[in-house]
């Protein structure tokens, strides 16, 4: 198998690190990004901090959020050791309207995305809907139960996201582990099938 | 002239945080209380006075390890532990900290610095022979063995 093993650049080591692989998950401003990665990670959620491009920054509607004045965004993460070798990291892309350079650096290489809807907001999730087709990376929409409630039925929500029939749409509770885990096995059934395909092609 | 700012300079926009906030006010901390706090609403928090610029760090230098991905994994070599106490600063934090492997993206959190920052610490580190850096393997996320062994890691969490 070629992907147990990873390049190796400097000086001999004693351990071994576990091959690292990655999950996105994307979504709007307060969606409960943060909330799903904390309820499955073994570790609490870190956060980091990387510059937006100035691009990226005229995009940011600083407008919107008084007392916002860097171009610098945070970022989310945590992780989960699947086993001694094999350790999965979740990325929760920064709350902004469009992917800079950051959101490039998180889901070039991932394994798919899960973009976490609220359904009374639905739009803001358009980007990260449009974003992960252009890039053909396997996503999958999950709307957050908040309160345990959805404001519209998954038919409804899906014609107004307009996104493909194959592209699955859940509901989930950003609160629950379990919840948070079947989300994000939908997203590797996804990759799976999508792995499978490319190589009976190959 | 005092030290204070005027209310303009303070909001010009120009001033990139390198550091988190302290773990003082919950922002940089690993504490669980920060509970669902996040990337959301770190970015409302204020820039602290006296930041420095977080690629003074670097010497300026921001490009050039672009192929270290945020979850490449890094771990301190024999010759890291050994030259450990003739590193300055954050040199000498990233070496001691990755005793164990880590990723670029928890030694940029730990450490509260900047995440591109890191990036090019760790590039000269192990072009030092300090630490190694073990770039992840671009077909891992489309290896279907791989796949499966993700889905059965996640499967077993109850």
């Amino acid at each position: 198998m070629v992907s147990a093993q990873s390049a190796e650049v400097g000086g001999p080591t004693r351990r071994r690190p576990p091959l690292p692989v990655k999950l996105v998950i994307a979504g709007g401003f307060g969606v409960g990004k943060t909330t799903t990665v904390g309820s499955i990670s073994e570790i609490s959620p870190l956060t980091t901090e990387a510059d937006m491009t100035s691009a990226a920054a005229g995009i940011d509607d600083a407008s919107q959020v008084p007392g916002k004045r860097t171009t610098t965004v945070a970022m989310d993460f945590g992780c989960i050791t699947i086993d001694e070798s094999l350790k999965l990291y979740l990325f929760g892309t920064p709350g902004q309207d469009r992917f800079g350079f950051m959101w490039d650096d998180l889901a070039i290489g991932a394994i798919g995305a899960l973009v976490i809807v609220d359904s009374r907001r639905l739009d803001d999730c358009y980007p990260a809907v449009d974003y992960f087709e252009r890039l053909g990376l396997p996503f999958v929409v999950a709307v957050n139960r908040f309160d345990g409630a959805v404001a519209h039925d998954l038919p409804s929500i899906r014609w107004a996201l307009a996104v493909d029939d194959a592209v699955p749409l859940i509901t989930f509770d950003a609160r629950d582990k379990l919840s948070v885990r079947d989300a994000l096995l939908v997203v590797l059934d996804r990759a799976l099938a999508k792995a499978r395909a490319a190589q009976t092609k190959r | 002239m005092t030290r204070d700012k005027t209310p303009t300079e303070r909001t010009a926009g120009a001033l990139v945080r390198p550091f988190l906030s302290g773990p003082s006010d919950g922002a940089g901390g690993a504490d669980g209380a920060r509970g669902v706090r996040g990337a959301d609403d770190q970015a409302d928090a204020p820039v602290p006075d006296g930041a420095l610029r977080p690629f003074l760090l670097t010497a300026g230098r921001v490009a050039g390890q672009d192929s270290i991905a945020i979850e490449t994994q890094v771990v301190t070599t024999d010759s890291g532990r050994t030259a450990v106490d003739q590193l300055g600063f954050e040199r000498r934090d990233i070496v001691s900290l990755c005793g164990n492997p880590l990723s670029v993206a928890e030694i940029a959190a730990q450490l509260s610095l900047h995440l591109g920052v890191v990036r090019v610490l760790v590039g000269d580190l192990s072009a030092d022979g300090h630490l190694s850096v073990y770039l992840p393997n671009a077909d891992a996320s489309t290896d279907v063995d791989t796949l499966l062994r993700v889905i059965r890691g996640l499967r077993a969490i109850g």
